[in-house]
C-alpha cells in the first residue's frame, strides 16, 4: 500500500452565503500534496486560492468533500481540535506580517510554543535558534516596529517555523515587500525547500512561481492547471 | 496551557496601555474604597455608641412617666399620674432584684456668681446618683443622705460650670444663686465631655426634694434603676411594673427602658445608613464593571488581528476566553486591591482625626471587596472575552 499524501483534498467545495447570496468559491477540488513540495497557488484575484490555502491549513472547513491529513480524515469540525491541528502541523506567513508590536522579535517567535505548552526558557532558546536560521540574530531584543519590512517578514517565517511544521503556508509573502526584499524572502523559501520543508504559497509573483517546484492555478474556484517545474512528475 | 501564561499576556496586555488601565480601574477603586471606609467608620461609629451607652452605668433601667407605646414614634404620654418619690420609695422596698436606685428632676435654670451668669441643666437626685451613673465628684464630696432629707440646698457643680463661674479660684464652700434660691458649692465633678450628645461637665446637681421645691414640680423626670446583674433585667422591669402598676390605681402609665432596648434602636438607625451608604457604594462598582465591559469590548475591537493571529497559531476559543478573562479579571481586582489601600487610608485617617470614634478595617470587608472585585472583572469580562473567543480567524486576520 502506497504511503498517504500529507494533506490529501477530495471533491472539496466551499460555499458562502450572505443573505441572500450563495457564492460558491471552490467546486470540486480534489488535490494531493505530498511531503517536501514546493507548491504555488496561483490565479487572478477571486478565483479562491487564498480560500483553498485556508481550508489547506485549517484556519476554514470546506462545505463538502473530504480532508486528510497524513490520511487520517479531519471530520472533527471541533475549535480545540483545529486549533491544536494548526499550531503542531502548520505554520503561517501572511502579506502583512501580523507581528504583535509590544512583544520583543524573540517572543513573537516563540508565540506558537506557548499553545503548545513549552517553558519559556526552552521557548526563548528555539526562537532564538530560529531568528539565526533566518539572519536576524543580532535582532532578537528589538520591536518589530523597529525593523524593516524585509526583516518583519523574516520573523514571521522565523514564527511560521518554530513548531517545526509539516508545512508552512504563505499567503502573498511578498506582496507588501520592494522586489529586493521580496527576493531575499523567495530565496529563503527556496533554501527552507531544499532543506525539506513543505511550501504551500499563495502568489501573484512569477518569481515565486518560478521558484516553486509545482505550480497550480485557479481560476473561479476551479483547479485549470497543475504544471510541475523541473522534475517531471 | 498553563495559566499563569494566560496571566502572563493579561499582565502585559495591560502594561502596553498603563494610563488607559488605570483609568478602566477607577471605578471599582472607587466604589472599593467608599465600601471599606464606610464600613470602618459605621463599624467604629457603632462601637463608639455601644461603650457610650454602656458608660451611663451597668445594667441600668430608665423608669419615664408616661406610657410610650413601643412601636410608635416619639414620646406620647397619655397625661396621667407622675412618677414620684413615693413610688420609687415603694420599689426600694419591694423591688428585691433592684439593689440600687435613684430619682432624676432636671429643669435648666440660671446660675449666678456675682455678675457671671450662666444657663445650665440642673439634676435634683440623691446620694446613690454617682453610684448609679458611674460619675464621680472630684473636689470635696457629692450630695449626700442627710442633705436630700434636710432639704438642704447645697450643689456639686461640673467641670465646666466651675471654669465659666469661678475661674482659677477655689468653688467649695462658696455661694451661688440658682434662679433666685442661694446654694452653698460643696462638690466639682470629675471631667467628663460630652455623653450621647451632653455635656455632663455642664451639670449642676442639687438634692432631690430641694430641686422639686425651688422647681415647684412634685414629680420625677426618670428614675434610674440598676438592676443586680444583666440575667435578671427581664424579671426586675417585671418587679417594676407589678409594683408601679399597682400603686398606679391598675394602669399602666410609665415606661421602662432598657440599656439594651437604647442600644438597639442606635443600632438599627446605624445600621440602615450603613445599608443604604453600602448600596451607593455597590452602584459604584457596578458603574465600575461596566466601565471595564465598555474598555474590553474597545480592547477586543482593536486586537481583531492580534486575536486572528494567535488563532492561526494555535490558540483554541479558550484560550482567547481566558486570556480577555483574566484580563478583566485582573483589572478590577488590582483595583479593588488599590481601592482597598485608599479606603483603609481615609478610614485610619479618619481615625486620627476624630481618635474617640474606635475605627478599624476589618478583615471581612477587606475579603468582601476582593471578592466582589473579583466578581465584577469576572461577570463583565464574559461578554467582551467571548466576542474575542468566537471571532473567525480569517475575517479577524482580514480586519483592518
Amino acid at each position: 500500500m502506497a504511503q498517504s499524501p500529507l494533506i490529501e483534498l477530495d471533491d472539496v467545495g466551499k460555499v458562502f452565503i450572505t443573505g441572500a447570496l450563495r457564492h460558491e468559491v471552490l467546486k470540486h477540488i480534489s488535490l494531493k500534496i505530498e511531503e517536501g513540495e514546493y507548491l504555488a497557488l496561483m490565479g487572478p484575484s477571486g478565483s479562491g486560492k487564498s480560500t483553498l490555502l485556508n481550508i489547506l491549513g485549517c484556519l476554514d472547513v470546506p462545505s463538502g468533500g473530504h480532508y486528510r491529513l497524513e490520511g487520517r480524515e479531519i471530520a472533527s469540525r471541533a475549535d480545540a481540535e483545529l486549533a491544536r491541528v494548526r499550531n503542531q502541523f502548520f505554520g503561517f506567513v501572511f502579506q502583512s506580517f501580523n507581528l504583535l508590536g509590544r512583544y520583543t522579535v524573540e517572543e513573537n517567535v516563540a508565540l506558537p510554543m506557548v499553545y503548545r505548552g513549552l517553558a519559556r526558557r526552552e521557548r526563548l532558546q528555539r526562537a532564538r535558534d530560529l531568528l539565526a536560521r533566518v539572519g536576524l540574530k543580532d535582532f532578537t531584543r528589538h520591536l518589530p516596529s523597529e525593523l524593516s519590512g524585509g526583516m518583519q517578514q523574516r520573523v514571521a517565517i522565523a514564527r511560521a517555523l518554530v513548531n517545526s511544521p509539516k508545512v508552512l503556508f504563505a499567503d502573498e509573502p511578498t506582496g507588501n515587500l520592494d522586489s529586493k526584499t521580496g527576493q531575499e524572502i523567495i530565496s529563503l523559501f527556496g533554501e527552507l525547500s531544499a532543506e525539506g520543508t513543505t511550501l504551500v504559497v499563495v502568489t501573484h509573483d512569477p518569481r515565486v512561481a518560478e521558484h516553486a517546484r509545482r505550480v497550480l492555478t485557479l481560476i473561479d474556484g476551479e483547479i485549470v492547471g497543475d504544471k510541475r517545474n523541473g522534475e517531471a512528475a | 496551557m498553563n495559566p499563569f501564561e494566560h496571566l502572563r499576556i493579561a499582565m502585559d496586555a495591560l502594561a502596553a496601555n498603563k494610563l488607559r488601565s488605570f483609568l478602566t480601574m477607577l471605578g471599582v477603586i472607587i466604589g472599593v474604597a467608599s465600601v471599606i471606609m464606610l464600613v470602618a467608620i459605621g463599624e467604629g461609629a457603632k462601637t463608639y455608641i455601644r461603650a457610650e451607652l454602656m458608660g451611663i452605668g451597668t445594667n441600668l433601667l430608665i423608669i419615664v412617666p408616661g406610657k410610650t407605646e413601643t412601636s410608635g414614634m416619639g414620646h406620647m404620654p397619655s397625661g396621667v399620674q407622675k412618677l414620684t418619690l413615693t413610688d420609687m420609695r415603694a420599689l426600694e422596698k419591694r423591688a428585691s432584684l433592684i439593689p440600687v436606685m435613684t430619682p432624676v428632676v432636671v429643669s435648666n435654670a440660671p446660675v449666678k456668681l456675682g455678675n457671671r451668669l450662666r444657663n445650665v441643666q440642673i439634676i435634683g437626685t440623691d446620694q446613690n446618683f454617682e453610684a448609679v451613673r458611674n460619675l464621680h465628684v472630684e473636689i470635696g464630696s457629692f450630695i449626700s443622705k442627710a442633705d436630700v432629707d434636710g432639704g438642704r440646698r447645697v450643689a456639686v457643680i461640673g467641670r465646666t460650670v466651675k471654669k465659666e463661674l469661678f475661674g482659677e479660684s477655689n468653688p467649695l464652700g462658696r455661694t451661688v444663686k440658682i434662679g433666685e434660691t442661694k446654694f452653698r458649692v460643696i462638690g466639682i465633678m470629675e471631667k467628663k465631655g460630652m455623653t450621647l450628645g451632653q455635656d455632663i461637665d455642664d451639670h449642676v446637681f442639687i438634692p432631690v426634694e430641694t430641686a422639686q421645691e425651688i422647681f415647684d414640680e412634685d414629680g420625677l423626670t426618670n428614675i434610674l434603676a440598676q438592676v443586680i446583674n444583666e440575667s435578671a433585667i427581664e424579671r426586675a422591669k417585671e418587679q417594676i411594673r407589678g409594683v408601679l402598676i399597682d400603686r398606679h390605681a391598675g394602669e399602666e402609665d410609665f415606661t421602662i427602658v432598657s440599656q439594651q432596648a437604647m442600644l438597639s434602636t442606635m443600632q438599627t438607625i446605624l445600621g440602615t445608613f450603613t445599608y443604604v451608604l453600602g448600596g451607593i457604594a455597590s452602584i459604584s462598582l457596578l458603574v465600575g464593571g461596566i466601565g471595564i465591559m465598555n474598555i474590553m469590548l474597545v480592547s477586543v475591537r482593536e486586537r481583531t488581528r492580534e486575536i486572528g493571529l494567535r488563532k492561526a497559531i494555535g490558540a483554541a476559543q479558550r484560550d482567547i476566553l481566558l486570556q480577555f478573562i483574566i484580563e478583566s479579571v485582573v483589572l478590577s481586582m488590582v483595583g479593588g486591591l488599590i481601592g482597598i489601600l485608599i479606603g483603609a487610608g481615609i478610614a485610619y485617617g479618619a481615625k486620627a482625626i476624630f481618635p474617640v470614634l474606635p475605627i478599624d478595617v476589618s478583615t471581612w470587608s477587606v475579603l468582601t471587596a476582593f471578592i466582589f472585585a473579583f466578581m465584577v472583572g469576572a461577570f463583565f469580562g464574559i461578554y467582551p472575552a467571548s466576542k474575542a473567543a468566537r471571532l473567525n480567524p480569517i475575517e479577524a486576520l482580514r480586519y483592518e
